[in-house]
């Protein structure tokens, strides 16, 4: 093995310990912890309202179990195109109906 | 003995990379990259995924919605005996809860009534809630509230509009544990007396009634039975949601995706560019190769390793800066795709999950394609005559 091909297998190996050690650091720190799994479980089972607070802003994702029939419309701002075929099929029937 | 690895190819390959150094380190560079966002981006998915599925489990089986007028309005509570009468329903109970449009801060929080929660439910708030003291009316609140109620100084108490106008002034008895704040940062738990009085619901309304099932297996029969004895009513069960659920992470990394594929395909093109178009001097390179008796196999194998070595570099680079963006910078900028543009931004961290699934995808997705756009064209050139390829 001449030198350059040991830079290479030692950069390779550098690189696998970086990796290694950077999955063994945040197993430890943002593992999946059992207490605070308990915690949200405990949460949910409390208010009976599964979903993430990302959606904040929108009602009708924020908390599907409460979707209104019509809050697509109440809630619309920029994410009236929820559904991904919205995007190519409308799926309002009326207006199918209309350009028949 | 042919199949053993060559460790003079390998060498050879090396040399070969460093030779063309700087194209190599464009290369490494764009596709290291390339892997990176790939990976974040199913990283971020994963947590977020398993967050949600972590928790759904907790639910009730099945919801039940009143409907008039294409509308949700508030169910009859009378609902809840007849829903009890049905084998194998385990429990039924009826859900005040609603939003609340804090306008000073331009926020929808999430308010939820629970029954006499002083009582019932002491034991689980001390796990679950910081600083637990109780004085009626009160409420608990997430941390993200807490923060928007102090930024419009309301510290120990808050006004609640009332549908008719007045207002309904609650104490503030806790903040929730910061370890459920991707679940309770928009959310006022309190009681359900409480709730009812600010969002005037009478006491034989509620929002929704929740249907507990012991048996998995009979919440289908339970849910059509339901639907037959209501049938103005919604009825959604926990696979619904969790359908739900998954279109939302499908769209929300699928727009990610549709947008990379661009990417993704211009890297194609330019992979292709450089590999089919090989170069005169690494024609003739091959074909000096050939020429003092190199097999064709020899000269595919050694553009094998050297693909190979410049492909998994980049995958090793970009799965580890991957890993250190999401998990150790908690993925700045993109993780803002995920999270909604409302201005109670919820600050949490990112449970690790180590999918070697997602790992294996992107491995799949980008080496072997690298590896056989460099192999073919090489290949192409390796099975002409030496002569002919030096000319």
């Amino acid at each position: 093995m001449n030198k350059k091909s040991r830079y290479t297998f030692f950069i390779f190996l550098t690189l696998f310990l970086v990796l290694t050690l950077e999955l063994f650091y945040v197993n430890f720190t943002n593992g999946v912890d059992k207490t605070s799994l308990e915690k949200k479980e405990q949460f949910v089972k409390l208010t009976t309202l599964p979903d993430l607070a990302i959606f904040s802003d929108t009602s009708y994702i924020r908390h599907r179990s409460l979707v209104n029939v019509a809050s697509i419309y109440k809630d619309d701002g920029s994410l009236r195109e929820y559904s991904i075929l919205s995007y190519a099929i409308s799926d309002s029937k009326i207006k199918k109906n209309y350009e028949k | 003995m042919r199949n053993k690895i060559n460790i003079y190819l390998i060498e050879y390959a090396i040399n070969s990379i460093l030779r063309q150094k700087y194209k190599a380190i464009f290369i490494i560079i764009v596709f290291t990259l390339l892997i990176f966002l790939l990976t974040s981006i199913f990283f971020i998915t994963n947590s977020l995924r398993y967050e949600l599925d972590s928790t759904v489990e907790s639910l009730p089986e099945i919801t039940i919605q009143n409907l008039k007028a294409g509308r949700v309005v508030d169910i009859d509570v009378d609902m809840v005996d007849d829903i009890l009468g049905i084998a194998g329903v385990n429990d039924a109970v009826a859900r005040v809860w609603g939003y609340y449009y804090f306008k000073n801060g331009g926020v929808n929080l999430s308010l939820v009534g629970i029954d006499e929660y002083e009582k019932q439910y002491k034991k689980s708030f001390t796990n679950i809630v910081d600083k637990f003291d109780l004085n009626s009316p009160s409420m608990i609140l997430g941390v993200g509230v807490k923060q928007v109620f102090k930024d419009s100084y309301y510290e120990e108490y808050f006004n609640f509009i009332k549908p008719d106008g007045t207002l309904k002034k609650v104490n503030i008895a806790g903040v929730f544990d910061g370890d459920t704040k991707l679940e309770s940062n928009d959310v006022i738990i309190m009681s359900k007396d409480l709730l009812r009085e600010i969002f005037d619901i009478s006491e034989d309304k509620a929002t929704d009634i929740v249907v507990k099932v012991a048996n998995p297996q009979e919440v289908a029969t339970v849910a059509s039975k339901i639907e037959l004895m209501f049938p103005n009513s919604r009825v959604i069960t926990k696979q619904d949601l969790k359908v739900s659920y998954q279109n939302i992470f499908d769209y929300k990394s699928g727009v990610f995706l549709a947008l990379f594929i661009i990417a993704l395909f211009t890297f194609f093109i330019i992979i292709y560019d450089k590999a089919s178009g090989l170069s005169s001097e690494e024609k003739r390179e091959i074909g000096i190769l050939k020429a003092i008796g190199w097999r064709v196999d020899d000269v595919l194998k050694e553009k094998f390793y050297e693909a190979f070595i410049i492909s998994f570099f980049s995958y090793i680079a970009g799965v580890s800066l991957a890993v250190g963006y999401v998990y150790i910078f908690q993925a700045p900028l993109l993780k803002n795709i995920f999270i909604g543009y409302s201005d109670l931004k919820v600050s949490f961290e990112l449970p690790f999950i180590f999918d070697i699934q997602t790992l294996a995808l992107v491995f799949l997705l980008t080496i072997p394609i690298y590896v056989g756009a460099t192999i073919i064209p090489s290949w192409r050139v390796a099975t002409l005559e030496a002569d002919e390829v030096i000319r």
